[in-house]
């Protein structure tokens, strides 16, 4: 099964691959996504929630897809991974298209955003290919995908995205602590069933440090993970899918 | 004679249809009477129960939201790589 040609260009900060698709379509689906969440337009509207005195405020649906998956994700994760960025994401409450949160609380959905944005431009691909923004990828068909520091794999179905500190510094917030993340990775590969449960997935594993393989183990997510030595680990689910299969004699 | 018997039988005619139509005033007043006792608001059957989801249901969801996807060892030249961004 061909996934036919790579159209690469840039959007939302990233570099962009598409294969499958019409990538102006993918461009508008990713736009869209930006134009709602983005931190860095004073007109989007999580700029403008952000900024807004009032307690309780109507937001669009796509604002509410997003925010309830980065609370499902904060729920999921004990809080690891917060909208809030600071252990208040309880105090946020959504209602239908009511959103309630105290307003000096500011929201940051960029921990979801971006693998939400990909999966939905994944989706909207005629056929077998893949969606790549930023290094997180959601493939519909078979796609060999490189690794840090060196390796490829195989992505047979689902997502795969890295997260880590080897680009943009520490970004990662611990909620623990609730300062910039001290892992003992500098970046953590993981696959998912979607690009946003692979990027959830390998944020978690992230800030999780030295239990970050057991955690996904426990879940039978395949995980891969470079140390800051440059040392990598890979988890039983991720040896256990890539180990080739052995012929019969 | 022949006329009294057709009275008699008109008389029977008319006690039977009133029977027959009481019966179904009964029969229908009960119905209702018991569908209103079951489900008017005012009647509770058991105890109340939260309107959110049951917990087992949203700890499935979790449980679910994190799922891993389907990996080989590859075949080929990857076209595209992933990294921290």
């Amino acid at each position: 099964m061909s996934i036919g040609a790579v159209e690469r260009f840039r959007t939302m900060g990233c570099d962009v691959a598409v294969a499958g698709g019409d990538p102006a379509i993918v461009a508008a689906v990713l736009a869209r996504w930006e134009e709602t969440f983005s931190l860095f337009r004073p007109g989007s509207e999580l700029s403008r929630v952000n900024r807004s005195p009032a307690r309780v405020l109507v937001v669009s649906p796509l604002f509410v897809r997003g925010l309830e998956v980065a609370l499902d994700m904060a729920a999921e994760t004990s809080g690891l991974v917060d909208p809030t960025l600071c252990g208040r994401w309880r105090e946020v409450v959504l209602s239908g298209s009511l959103l309630s949160r105290p307003p000096s609380l500011a929201l940051d959905l960029n921990g979801v955003v971006k693998a939400l944005a990909v999966d939905a431009a994944a989706a909207a691909l005629d056929g077998p290919g893949f969606v790549s923004v930023g290094g997180d990828l959601a493939a519909r068909g078979p796609v060999d995908v490189g690794l840090p520091a060196g390796g490829a794999i195989r992505v047979v179905t689902g997502g795969l995205a890295t997260s880590g500190t080897a680009s943009r510094g520490a970004h990662l917030v611990d909620p623990a602590t609730r300062r910039p993340s001290e892992s003992c990775w500098e970046q953590v590969t993981a696959s998912g069933a979607s690009c946003l449960d692979a990027d959830i997935a390998a944020k978690t594993g992230f800030l999780l440090g030295e239990r970050g393989p057991a955690w996904l183990d426990s879940r039978g997510i395949p995980g891969r993970f470079v140390g800051l030595d440059g040392e990598i680990v890979e988890n039983d689910a991720w040896q256990n899918a890539t180990r080739p299969a052995v012929a019969c004699t | 004679m022949a006329d009294t018997s057709r009275i008699e039988r008109a008389r029977q005619r008319a006690r039977a249809a009133k029977v027959g139509i009481g019966a179904l005033t009964a029969l229908v007043f009960g119905v209702a009477f018991v569908g209103a006792k079951s489900h008017a608001p005012g009647h509770t059957k058991g105890k109340a129960t939260p309107l959110g989801a049951p917990s087992s249901f949203e700890r499935a969801v979790r449980h679910s939201v994190a799922q891993g996807g389907q990996i080989a060892p590859a075949v080929q030249p990857p076209p595209v790589a992933t990294s921290t961004s």
